[in-house]
This record gives structure tokens, C-alpha cells and sequence, in this order.
């Protein structure tokens, strides 16, 4: 009897260590040196929030993501991408499990050798391993946390087309203070990471500059702010917003215009840089120089009823690297993940759509990279 | 004590709370009636406050609807709550009657499988993004005074008022009507129902009809007085108004209202008053709901189900 149980427990231990391992059977150095035969459709792999509480932010990933494919396929006769996704349901009962799933379903699949995304700070912290082990680049057009590129953890894997939020965030505290020269500022994070993190960041500055700051957060499943509104100080100069979710953003200007408060200005970050925050008159926004006259941007808005969806557009950038990449590790046929991940770490886009040339440094961060501050006229953000 | 943010905190609570009550309505029906926890039924809100979204753009949309304001609203609520009765009685028929004489555990697994069900056909259905009821438009954005602190708008008003006017006429159905009397007999005692000449599975259509109504007008209310609305909507206020109708007392129509106004002022005021109170408003909403159940585990006006031993 104490045998068979034994035995039994020795067989779920093997079972367990199994199921812990990832998707790849392969060791991580197997997985990224395997060659592939690149034919003549090479795959790119998408980690985004496709359905869940943030779909709205991932699907406009997936959109930007699935056109630089489609312009690829028209100018390129002889070799065609497609995309293989993963959906990570960010903000979703499951935490980042979903998240890791997605990662090892992607990664399992040896014909991708590079993906974008996670969409996430915290997504791309609990993808890290599994994408790791089985050898592949991630480029994440929206993950900003400042430690991911310098914690050492996924140095010369992990890569990003947006720079993080120190960057940012010195740009917003900056306005705020020497530009705008405001002295009571209320900041209200949506409790993921990337609003956290730059929330504590812009708290900090803004503290070091003596001025009064207010600091709450909301889910990013609340759509009912009057009690946090009738809580914000009526002298209050500027309510920054860090999120994610613009209609969110909307939906609290036309709560404070409900409760006589719209003349508090608000401020919102790059994640808020869309229409449906434009749409508040006088808002600002942070965001990267983005050049909303370029041809592929004008091109995009054309092919999608007319909504830039801009969320999404350093997506395209991360494509546009990981498509890069591939195409010329492919050149002789054959790659491998690790000869794509050294042709990532050499990029060089002179500018992208994003105002930016695309160069990353030894830590994967854009170099150069730089905010600008816009404001809404009511239906678009022009800079100031 | 700053009354104007006290009185600020209280319109917004019971605004929250009147839509949480007509949710937790549903569920203390269909408890009442089936001793069924429905957990699809923040989803049927959900799909209520898209009905009543595209009622109002098939109108013509907030601001250029070709009829007057009060006329589209209504409009908005009729086409709501007949979608989500419908939608109700069809979820009863094909999720649930099947698996009635089946362990209890088994509708309870099927009530989520609708629930994800719904949750993915809106998404699929209507796009994963945010839709804007655009009440500034449709209704003007007004906020009257009352006094030198009360302030509120028309549509926190109509939220409120018509929340109660609802659970009048629920009360009144229940309470002096055939269907009542058949919908509280069933109750009691299901099998004893049926050998008086109640037809019980017309009953308890008409209970997941009047419940997943009441959740439609709850979305519509939503959608006027918050603004947005989106397909992932449902799950925490699904939840919030089960939490309500468990406070209040599952299965008794005042204590869902009540439970329902609890939870919504003590969201309310947790904002306000507590520190970081918006980030953890659930925490003390819940906890609130762990207290009712250790003093007193039938809820605020429940009744402690006698067993013969």
C-alpha cells in the first residue's frame, strides 16, 4: 500500500514538474538556437488583451499589429507574414495567469521567432520566464514600467518602441510645474501597473516641487466616479489621469461637468491619447511626438472609418522590428530566435510613425526617447 | 462636518444603490423561486444597457433623436426590459429546466458557462469597445439644488424614483395578483405548487422575465447615469448585486432594495471618507457583506428557514 502511494506520489511530482516547465520540451538555449525553414510565410507572434476588460486597448494593438502585416503582404511578393495570438486579458479575474497561458501557446508554436507585446507591465513580468526559455525576442509596444529594462531580468530579450515611464513622467511633471506653474494637483491611478508606476513617479516630482498633491485610485472596471469626485478639493487646479482606457477618462470629465467641477483641468498619458479623450475641450495628454500627418498613419485612420486608435500605433512600430528582424535572419532560408534577438538588438529605423527613430540600447530602451504635451481643441490634441 | 461633500456622497450612493437593488431584485426572485444563484444575471444587465444603447441610436442618437427626450428614454427602458425578459425566460429554458431535478451544484456551473456565454457574444456581438449613452445630449446636463448643500441631476433622479417605483410594483405583483400568489405558492413548496394546478414552469418563466426586466432597466439606468457601458460591465456588478441581495436578505424583495442602497452608500462613503477609500472600495463592500453574515447569516430582512428535525 505505502508503495503504490508512493508511487503515485512520485508519478504527480514527475506530472507537476512537468507541467511547470512550459510549453517547450526543448532546454531555453535548444529552444533559441533550433533553425527554422522559413518558407514562404514567416510567422509573428501578438501577446495582447484581446477580450476582457482592457479589450479595447488590446485590440487596437491587434488592429496596428495586423496592419503592418497587411502593407507587408502588399509590397512583398515573395515572402508574406501572418500573425499567431496570444490573449493575455489583461485586468481579467485570472490575474497575469492568462497572461503566461497565452505566452506558452505562442511560444510553442516553433514557426514564430519573435513576438510583440505583452500589453502589460505586469503581464511582461509574468511572461518573462516562459518566453525566455523558449528563446524568443518580445517587443512590447506599451509596457512602460522602468524597471523592466533594468532589473536585468530579460536583458537582450525584452525590448520596447515606447520609452518608460521616467521619461514620461518628467515630461508631465515638468508641464505641471515650471510650464503651468499649478499648485494643487489631485492624481488618480487605475491600479494597474503602468498607472502605478507612473502615478508614484509624478506624486514624487511633484512633491519635490512643494506642491499639494491629492493621490486616489479607481479599478479599470469602474464607470461610477461622483463619490471620488465629491471627494477631490474644490480648489484643485489639475486632476491627472494615468490610464489606460480613454472612454474611462470621458466618462469621469462628463462626472465632474455632472457635479459642477469641469472647471478642474485634466491631464491624461499616452495611454489616454485617442479621441474619445480629445473629445473633453482643454484636456491634456501626453504622448510621444507623434506625427499625425504621416502617410501610414493617415493611411491607417482611412482603412479604419476614420479613428487613429493610436493606442495601438507603437504596435506597429514592434512589428515593424520584429518584421525586420525576421526578414533578415531569413535571408539564407533558415533562422533561429536567437539569430532574430540579435538582429533586434541592431535595429535601426531612421523615423517611425511614432515622431522617433527606433535604436535600442544595451538595456532594450528606445534611445532618444522623448514626451511631448498636447492639448484637446475638443475633438483632436494638438501640442503646445 | 462638510455637509456638501456628506449630501455629494449620499445622491451618489443611492444612485449606485438603486441599480444594484434592481439586480439583486432578480436574484432574490430567482432564489425565492428555484433556491438558483443566477450568475449569469449581471450579464443580462449588460446586454439591457446595450439595448437600450441601440434603441436609442435606431432613434437617431443622443441629440438628433426624432422624438422628445422623455419619449427616447422610455422608449429605451420598454425596448430593455422586453429584451432582457425575453432573454431571461430563453436562458431559463434552455440553461436551467433541463438540469432542475439535477444536483444543485449542476445549474449553478451552468448559470457561469451562460454567463462567459453572454460576456463573449457581446464582445463579438457589439465590439470590445466602450459605447457612450451621451446623456449630456439626450437629457442636458442640469444639476438642480435643493437647499444650501443637495445637488443632484435629472438623471440620478429618474435612477432613484424609478428604482422605487419598480420595487412598488414588484411588491404589489407579488403581493395581489394570480401570478403573485402562484410565484409565492411555488416558492413554498414546488412539488404542492404543482398538485394545486400551478403550473409551475409558466411561473417560473414569469419570474426570470420580471427579474432579467428589472436588470434591463438597471443597465439603461446605468448607461444614463455613468455614461459608459462595455461588455465586461456585468461581472463586478453582477457580483455587487448579489452581495446586495445576500445583505439584504435573499429572497425578500424590500431587503434586495435595501441591501441594495447599503451597498451602494457604503461604497459611497468608503470613497469619500476613507483613505485610498476608491482604490478599495470593494474591500469594505465585501466586508460589510462577511459582517451581515456572522451577525446575522439570513441577512438585514430575512427569515431563518425553520428545519423539522
Amino acid at each position: 500500500m505505502k508503495k503504490s502511494i508512493l508511487a503515485l506520489l512520485v508519478a504527480a511530482f514527475a506530472f507537476a514538474a512537468a507541467g511547470t516547465g512550459g510549453a517547450s520540451t526543448q532546454s531555453p538555449k535548444m529552444a533559441a538556437s533550433a533553425l527554422v525553414k522559413c518558407g514562404k510565410t514567416r510567422s509573428l507572434g501578438l501577446l495582447a488583451p484581446i477580450t476582457g476588460p482592457a479589450a479595447s486597448l488590446g485590440v487596437e494593438q491587434q488592429r496596428w499589429f495586423n496592419y503592418y502585416i497587411s502593407r507587408y503582404n502588399k509590397t512583398h511578393k515573395k515572402t508574406k507574414f501572418k500573425g499567431v495570438y496570444g490573449d493575455t486579458i489583461l485586468a481579467g479575474p485570472g490575474g497575469t495567469a492568462e497572461a503566461v497561458k497565452a505566452a506558452a501557446s505562442v511560444a510553442s508554436n516553433s514557426s514564430v521567432l519573435a513576438l510583440v507585446g505583452p500589453a502589460g507591465s505586469n503581464e511582461v513580468i509574468a511572461t518573462t520566464p516562459t518566453i525566455k526559455n523558449a528563446g524568443l525576442a518580445f517587443v512590447s509596444g506599451s509596457a512602460t514600467r522602468t524597471t523592466l529594462t533594468t532589473d536585468g531580468q530579460r536583458t537582450g530579450y525584452f525590448f520596447r518602441t515606447v520609452p518608460p515611464d521616467s521619461v514620461q513622467g518628467a515630461a508631465v511633471a515638468n508641464f505641471i510645474v515650471k510650464r503651468q506653474k499649478y499648485k494643487r494637483v489631485y492624481i488618480i491611478d487605475d491600479q494597474e501597473a503602468y498607472s502605478t508606476g507612473l502615478a508614484d513617479f509624478v506624486q514624487a516630482k511633484l512633491k519635490a516641487a512643494n506642491v499639494t498633491v491629492g493621490r486616489d485610485g479607481v479599478s479599470q472596471q469602474q464607470s461610477d466616479f461622483s463619490s471620488l469626485i465629491a471627494k477631490i478639493p474644490r480648489n484643485t487646479q489639475l486632476v491627472y489621469l494615468p490610464w489606460q482606457v480613454a472612454d474611462k477618462a470621458k466618462a469621469f470629465a462628463d462626472q465632474m461637468r455632472s457635479a459642477g467641477r469641469s472647471s478642474i483641468k485634466l491631464m491624461g498619458s499616452d495611454g489616454l491619447f485617442d479621441p474619445a479623450f480629445a473629445a473633453v475641450n482643454g484636456a491634456y495628454d501626453s504622448f510621444f511626438p507623434i506625427n499625425a500627418k504621416d502617410k501610414t498613419i493617415l493611411a491607417y485612420e482611412k482603412a479604419h472609418s476614420g479613428h487613429g486608435e493610436f493606442f495601438g500605433a507603437p504596435s506597429y512600430v514592434a512589428a515593424q522590428v520584429i518584421g525586420g528582424a525576421v526578414d533578415k535572419a531569413c535571408k539564407n532560408g533558415t533562422a533561429s530566435r536567437a539569430e532574430v534577438r540579435g538582429l533586434i538588438k541592431k535595429t535601426k529605423i531612421k523615423k517611425s510613425l511614432l515622431g522617433l527613430g527606433v535604436r535600442f540600447n544595451a538595456n532594450g530602451d528606445i534611445r532618444g526617447g522623448t514626451f511631448g504635451i498636447y492639448q484637446s481643441n475638443g475633438t483632436e490634441f494638438k501640442p503646445i | 462636518m462638510n455637509w456638501s461633500l456628506f449630501f455629494d456622497l449620499t445622491v451618489s450612493g443611492l444612485t449606485l444603490g438603486s441599480v444594484y437593488a434592481l439586480i439583486a431584485l432578480g436574484y432574490s426572485m430567482v432564489y425565492g423561486i428555484l433556491k438558483l444563484l443566477n450568475f449569469a444575471h449581471g450579464d443580462v444587465y449588460m446586454i439591457g444597457a446595450f439595448l437600450g444603447y441601440f434603441a436609442l441610436q435606431g432613434l437617431g442618437g443622443p441629440g438628433k433623436a426624432n422624438v422628445t427626450a422623455w419619449f427616447a428614454v422610455s422608449l429605451m427602458f420598454l425596448a430593455s426590459m422586453l429584451g432582457c425578459g425575453i432573454l431571461g425566460v430563453v436562458i431559463e429554458r434552455f440553461a436551467y429546466r433541463p438540469l432542475r431535478n439535477a444536483p444543485r451544484i449542476a445549474p449553478l456551473i451552468s448559470a457561469l458557462g451562460v454567463s462567459f456565454f453572454l460576456q463573449n457574444s457581446a464582445l463579438l456581438l457589439f465590439g470590445a469597445s466602450f459605447r457612450d449613452y451621451g446623456t449630456f445630449e439626450l437629457i442636458g446636463g442640469k444639476t438642480y439644488q435643493v437647499g444650501k448643500n443637495l445637488f443632484f441631476s435629472v438623471p440620478q433622479l429618474l435612477t432613484f424614483v424609478s428604482s422605487i417605483a419598480l420595487m412598488v410594483v414588484l411588491t404589489l405583483l407579488v403581493a395581489r395578483t394570480r401570478i403573485g400568489k402562484a410565484m409565492r405558492a411555488t416558492s413554498f413548496d414546488r412539488e404542492a405548487a404543482a398538485m394545486m394546478g400551478i403550473d409551475v414552469d409558466r411561473v417560473i418563466s414569469a419570474t426570470f422575465f420580471i427579474g432579467s426586466a428589472l436588470a434591463g432597466a438597471a443597465g439603461v439606468m446605468f448607461g444614463l447615469v455613468f455614461g459608459q457601458i462595455y461588455h465586461f460591465m456585468g461581472f463586478l456588478a453582477g457580483l455587487k448585486g448579489f452581495t446586495a441581495a445576500v445583505i439584504g436578505g435573499i429572497g425578500s424583495i424590500p431587503g434586495a432594495m435595501l441591501g441594495g442602497f447599503v451597498v451602494g452608500l457604503t461604497e459611497s462613503y468608503a470613497t469619500g471618507y476613507l483613505p485610498q477609500g476608491s482604490t478599495f472600495q470593494n474591500l469594505y463592500v465585501f466586508s460589510l457583506l462577511i459582517v451581515v453574515m456572522l451577525v446575522r447569516p439570513s441577512g438585514l430582512l430575512g427569515r431563518a428557514d425553520i428545519k423539522k428535525v
